[in-house]
């Protein structure tokens, strides 16, 4: 069986949580396709437009610390993962959202109760969006409590317990 | 002072000789330009006195002398059979040559360091003259003199200028040379730790430090294991010693029961028997290359290494309660090989539990993970944890952080663990919080496989 589901992510190692969680409860004969989406703002000027790449914008969101951190989810739950990408939404609009959903086949959105921390002032939040999507959206409760001392470090991952509601 | 004044000449010299062939250059070409300069205005006096005199016109002649060249005199030759070249060359100072090519190709320069000489030939209705005008040679008398005098005190500034430069660049290029070479000095079996500081620019002084706070590493890690490794040793083989004798000694006090000498016997047995496969495994250990001079690299699997390590915790101190999480250990067991020596990694990783167990009444979470490049351990305990400004000196051989004056220990397991992951490429990073615990985050690179 296969299906697809989108995460929203703000690029944090702490963000990968909601990912390790949906993985751990994955029935094992489901293979998923993992969608971590981000939502941008595109600048209006032309001159942005004509030489706009997702890839390098992609790439100067993302820190190596997320990069090894999903790394290593990945590693761990090798036979679960289909396929897993990367992507930015830059649409404004709910029909926008929608249709990426339609064009994705995205079957589930999990989402964290959490605030999610946009670093980039470009970046807006998907929440809205996924709330008043057609698709099922499955809230999970994080812990919010993070250690100061391990902020932004891959231990995050290691250590941090979400349970699903 | 030998290398200084060797760099000082090399900096001098062949600055010398091209400012002095510059000199040369400016001199030739500015002579050069004024004499043309010079010629051409004598041209054009040879022609209007040729002019006048041969016109006639003889208001022309009165406004004259303003327009004369300094110490300008002029020659008027006919050409005709009576001419004789020799004679004239005489009276007018010139070479005869000059004359044969006035007349071959109707004007002839002729030079001396007094005079400038132009001769042209002039048609007048009579018949052919040669035109002589003769100036002083301007340049030559008033200002070639004070050309060459700039010159020269321009190439003596320039000179001490660089030479001030030379002294200066000689004296502060061995700087950090020097600077290392002290800092070398310094070092010696006592204080392994210390390290040349590095500086950020990365040049050849940049690879040379590092190389050498390699090289340290290297030195004071197996310096530092050997130490490890002889107290350990020792203290092993005291234990069953001391037993041994202990025994005896019981034994000895008083006449026994023979049930009894066999009991003792056989305690005594036992622990010369494990006194000799202790020794035999410390004999095991110096053929394999313990001793620090041959580090043997082999491909190690760090979950493996993980549980032996906590196994080898757990008989030494059986309140340990060590959880090893292995929630994201990767499904391809390939990503967790490192390439590294299992005794080394082993020790290492012995004492961070270690020390994570004994500040944290045994409480101790090890993670592992992997991703493509690096293999992840994590060590967690909710310990006593590190004052935040004692963080810094943690790598500090010897130094305990303030608060761990209730728990034994030496101050080198730390050290000796960073110089372990160093040797490994790998990193450390510890994080602490005083009473909340500490994080130890070790990174080692995986064995690429070729899958």
């Amino acid at each position: 069986m296969r299906k697809t589901i989108l995460i929203p992510t703000d690029f944090t190692v702490n963000s990968l949580n909601t990912l390790k969680t949906v993985l751990t409860n994955n029935s094992s004969d489901t293979s998923l396709d993992i969608i971590l989406l981000h939502g941008l703002t595109l600048n209006d000027s032309i001159r942005e437009l004509l030489f706009f790449s997702k890839m390098k914008q992609i790439d100067s969101l993302t820190n190596n610390e997320f990069e090894e951190a999903y790394e290593v989810l990945c590693n761990k739950f090798d036979s679960q993962i289909n396929s897993f990408k990367i992507d930015l939404f830059t649409g404004y609009n709910q029909t926008a959202f929608n249709s990426y959903l339609k064009a994705n086949k995205v079957e589930t959105i999990f989402i964290a109760n959490r605030k999610q921390k946009l670093s980039n002032r470009k970046s807006f939040d998907l929440s809205p969006f996924i709330r008043k999507s057609n698709v099922e959206v499955i809230t999970l409760n994080t812990n919010t409590e993070t250690l100061q001392q391990e902020k932004g470090k891959i231990t995050e991952v290691f250590l941090n317990q979400v349970s699903i509601s | 002072m030998k290398k200084n004044s060797r760099i000082i000449l090399l900096f001098l010299i062949p600055f010398l000789i091209v400012i002095f062939l510059f000199g040369i250059f400016i001199y030739a070409t500015v002579s050069n330009y004024s004499e043309d300069y010079l010629f051409r205005l004598l041209e054009a006096r040879a022609n209007k006195v040729a002019k006048e005199r041969f016109a006639g016109e003889t208001n022309f002649s009165k406004e004259e002398p303003s327009d004369k060249l300094p110490h300008e005199k002029d020659f008027f030759i006919p050409i005709n059979d009576k001419l004789d070249i020799i004679s004239e060359s005489k009276k007018v100072g010139v070479d005869e040559l000059f004359f044969k090519d006035v007349i071959k190709k109707g004007q002839a320069r002729f030079v001396t360091n007094e005079y400038l000489y132009k001769g042209i030939k002039y048609k007048s209705k009579k018949s052919d003259f040669i035109v002589i005008t003769v100036a002083e040679n301007y340049f030559e008398i008033n200002q070639a003199e004070n050309l060459i005098k700039t010159m020269l005190f321009a190439i003596t500034a320039a000179f001490l200028l660089l030479l001030y430069i030379a002294v200066y660049y000689s004296k502060n290029i061995f700087k950090p040379i020097s600077a290392i070479t002290e800092k070398v000095k310094e070092i010696s079996s006592e204080n392994l730790h210390l390290r040349l500081s590095e500086d950020t620019a990365k040049d050849e002084l940049y690879e040379l430090t590092s190389t050498f706070n390699d090289m340290l590493d290297r030195i004071e890690t197996s310096f530092e294991t050997q130490n490890n490794f002889i107290s350990n040793a020792s203290h092993e083989l005291r234990t069953p010693l001391t037993a041994i004798i202990g025994e005896a000694d019981v034994v000895l006090a008083k006449p026994r029961q023979t049930e009894e000498y066999v009991e003792a016997l056989k305690i005594i047995l036992q622990e010369a028997e494990k006194l000799d496969n202790k020794t035999k495994a410390l004999l095991f250990l110096a053929q394999t290359g313990f001793n620090g001079k041959v580090q043997k690299f082999e491909k190690v699997r760090i979950d493996q290494l993980i549980w032996d390590v906590k196994e080898n915790l757990d008989t030494l101190n059986s309140k340990n309660k060590i959880h090893l999480d292995m929630e994201l250990l990767p499904e391809n067991p390939l990503k967790l090989k490192v390439n590294g020596n299992i005794q080394l990694l082993h020790l290492a990783f012995s004492n961070i539990i270690s020390n994570a167990c004994k500040y944290s009444d045994n409480h101790v979470t090890v993670s592992i993970g992997a991703s493509d490049d690096y293999v992840y351990i994590i060590i967690k305990d909710k310990g006593i944890g590190i004052p935040e400004n004692e963080i810094k000196y943690i790598y500090d051989p010897f130094f305990r952080a303030s608060n761990t004056k209730n728990y034994e220990g030496y101050g080198i397991g730390l050290p000796l663990t960073r110089n372990i992951i160093r040797m490994h490429n790998g990193k450390i990073l510890v994080t602490s919080i005083e009473n909340q615990g500490t994080t130890v985050q070790i990174t080692l690179p995986s064995i690429k496989t070729l899958s």
